[in-house]
């Protein structure tokens, strides 16, 4: 069987992260880091990345000390040709994490917050914004509305309209490299994701329908979009050849411009590609000056926990609250669940005023697939798991500390890293 | 050699015994280091050059950590050696001990006095000190936590191994060719320790001089 037979779709990118056989040492570091087994190679021999098995978070890469991992996929020289075509609307389209995290590829210090900064030099080069954060909000708003129908599903046996409604837990559905986990190695999983697209293929049909037609007055085919994000499943994501609904939704209204669908998202920067992006239009992002995003760049508080673990499902359930007891949600009290350092729960006692019935839901929050996804998903296989709702993000520490990030010299990840020491075989 | 030929004591066994196991163990981690660089085989062959490689490195490890500690008035008279220098030292390299001139013109030219090691063998012996050290340290980082490590100290492991590892393979060349080539040495360090006092009169005068005391028997 071909790799695109079993587990890539048509146009799918098949492995966005590869490793250089010539710098490889064999030193055995990414195999610890990686949630999937997909690195193989022996102690002392060159490693290789099995992309059947892979999920492209780039864990690997951001931990191989001998930088011998790389992306196979980088767009900045595509990108900056988009920037220079006048004909061509680029919409840059920030995640939360990347604005904590550009700075230290420009000498500021780890986590300075420069969302403004950020802002100036996109614009400086000619990028549109569409915040990420904006569509973090209509993701959570998804989420939460969801789980408010699958819940009373469970609980009430309510029945929706018009659609089968999914099984509990729920679980968040933004992390594109947990969703290729369950597709992959969890597929009687999969109608338990949240079926709400993450906030980076929200923001795309957005800035190709509304954004093209609305704000920039452009027509939608000349719209580019660029999802910049601290992640490199995120390539992966945008190529996925479901997510084509701005062009579908055009082509009904007859404004598609053009026969042949367009992705909603064009193409993936990271941090890293986009402080590189910077460097080669010689933007000094220090110097860049401050700025607005514009009217797509208003958000919320919410969506900016997003890239925090815990923040997506904390802002869904608080979402869900409101909606079913008309109160605000008081901060939820998670606890660390034993034996697992990534999982932290919580439950919630709220009052479903609709059937009148106090309803308990537990939730969990899962830090870094590696290590600690395994045990709670062969729980709910066997129906004895209590939680409700998962949110579930691959890299530990959540999306501050994706793949897409800049690489840390001095940054040592012991306390994620499985254990074994002293490389045998 | 007649009957009656004085020798001199050079290397006590506790000497020689850690010299066989550095031997023992270097030669293999030398070629299996170098093996390691080029990564010329599949993944089975690499995995046990890695293991050997370690496996001697363990051994090299205890071989120095015991010489130190049993043998330490040998080591602080062996690093204060290596580190004592003079103008003769400087002569010394000015004409490579004499050697090339030896080899590739079949000729004697004068070599300043030595002292028990010479000023070649004392570079030797200050790369051992100072890279074998470092060798062990980064060998041990290397192996049981480079992902545990901040990425950028692993990664400048990685380095000073590579670096140092080839100054000690290349050095251990010369060490190697020389060593066999001064046969009586060769025979002290591998045999019985003992030098012709002849012999150690001419390749190292100022250690005879200064040091050796004549035992009436
Ligand atoms: C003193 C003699 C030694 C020599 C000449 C030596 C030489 C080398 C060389 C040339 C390499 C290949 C480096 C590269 O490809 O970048 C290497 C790699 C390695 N050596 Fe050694 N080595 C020595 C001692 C040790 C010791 C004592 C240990 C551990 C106990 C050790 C552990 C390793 C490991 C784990 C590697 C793997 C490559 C890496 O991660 O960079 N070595 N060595
Ligand atoms: S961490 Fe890097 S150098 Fe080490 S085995 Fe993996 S790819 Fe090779
Ligand atoms: S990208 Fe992630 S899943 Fe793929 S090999 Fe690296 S660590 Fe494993
Ligand atoms: S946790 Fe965030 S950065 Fe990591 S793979 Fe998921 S979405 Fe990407």
């Amino acid at each position: 069987m071909n790799a695109e037979a079993r587990t890539y779709q048509k146009g799918e990118i098949p492995g966005i992260i590869g490793i250089d056989a010539d710098v490889c040492k064999g030193c055995d570091s990414c195999k610890r880091y990686c949630p999937t087994g997909a690195i193989t190679g022996m102690f002392g021999a060159i490693h290789s990345i099995d992309v059947e098995k892979c999920i492209n978070c780039g864990q690997c890469l951001i931990n191989c000390p001998f930088g011998s991992i790389y992306e196979t996929v980088d767009t900045v020289d595509t990108v900056i040709a988009k920037l220079q075509d006048k004909s061509v609307t680029v919409v840059g389209i920030p995640a939360p994490a990347v604005r904590v995290a550009i700075g230290e590829e420009f000498g500021m210090a780890d986590g300075s917050l420069v969302t403004k900064e950020m802002y100036g030099a996109m614009r400086k080069v000619g990028f549109e914004i569409l915040d990420n954060n904006f569509t973090a909000d209509l993701t959570i708003m998804e989420e939460g509305t969801e789980f408010i129908v699958r819940a009373r599903h469970a609980l009430f046996g309510e029945e929706a309209h018009g659609h089968k409604v999914g099984p509990l837990p729920q679980f968040t559905s933004c992390c594109p490299a947990w969703v290729r986990y369950v597709e992959t190695k969890y597929p009687s999983l999969i109608p338990n994701l949240s079926s709400a697209k993450s906030p980076q293929q929200m923001a795309g049909p957005l800035a190709k329908t509304y954004g093209a037609l609305e704000i920039w007055k452009k027509p939608p085919e000349s719209i580019y979009t660029v999802g910049i994000m601290p992640c490199t499943a995120k390539k992966f994501e945008a190529s996925r050849p479901e997510f084509a609904s701005a062009y579908h939704f055009l082509k009904k209204e007859g404004k598609a411009g053009s026969d042949t669908p367009y992705p909603d998202i064009d193409t993936v920067l990271t941090t890293r590609d986009l402080a590189r992006l910077f460097k080669k239009m010689k933007i000094d992002f220090t110097k860049a000056g401050e700025t607005d995003g514009g009217p797509l760049a208003e958000y919320t508080g919410a969506g900016t926990i997003f890239g925090n673990t815990g923040g997506v499902m904390e802002a869904a359930l608080r979402t869900a609250y409101k909606v079913l007891t008309g109160n605000e949600l008081q901060p939820l009290e998670f606890k660390p669940v034993r034996g697992m350092k990534g999982v932290k729960s919580a439950s919630v006692t709220l009052m479903d005023t609709k059937y009148g019935k106090e309803v308990t839901v537990n939730v969990a929050v899962v830090n870094g697939i590696h290590g600690n996804i395994e045990p709670i998903l062969e729980k709910i296989m066997a129906g004895t798991s209590s939680y409700h709702f998962i949110e579930v993000m691959n890299c530990p520490g959540g999306c501050v500390n994706g793949g897409g990030q800049p690489i840390k010299s001095g940054g040592s990840s012991w306390l994620r890293a499985a254990l074994p020491l002293f490389g045998w075989k | 050699m007649s009957k009656n030929q004085s020798w001199i004591l050079k290397h006590p066994w506790s000497v020689r015994s850690f010299h066989y196991l550095l031997v023992l163990s270097f030669i293999p981690l030398a070629i299996t280091g170098v093996v390691l660089f080029f990564k010329p085989f599949d993944q089975l062959t690499m995995n046990l050059y890695m293991r050997i490689h370690v496996v001697t490195g363990v051994i090299l490890t205890l071989d120095a950590v015991a010489y130190f500690i049993i043998g330490f008035t040998r080591v602080i008279a062996f690093v204060k050696r290596s580190f004592s220098f003079s103008v003769n030292d400087i002569k010394w390299f000015s004409i490579l001990g004499g050697y090339p001139q030896k080899f590739l013109l079949g000729k004697k030219v004068p070599v300043p006095p030595m002292g028990k090691y010479n000023s070649g063998q004392k570079l030797f012996g200050i790369c051992v000190l100072i890279g074998g050290t470092i060798l062990i340290a980064t060998g041990w980082g290397l192996w049981g936590f480079p992902h545990i490590l901040p990425h950028g100290m692993t990664a400048l492991f990685g380095t000073l191994h590579l670096v140092f590892g080839w100054i000690l393979i290349l050095f251990l060349l010369v060490h190697v060719f020389l060593g066999i080539y001064m046969f009586d040495d060769f025979k002290a360090m591998f045999l019985h320790g003992k030098i012709p006092y002849e012999e150690a009169k001419e390749m190292a005068p100022l250690w005879v001089e200064t040091e050796i005391v004549k035992i009436e028997r």
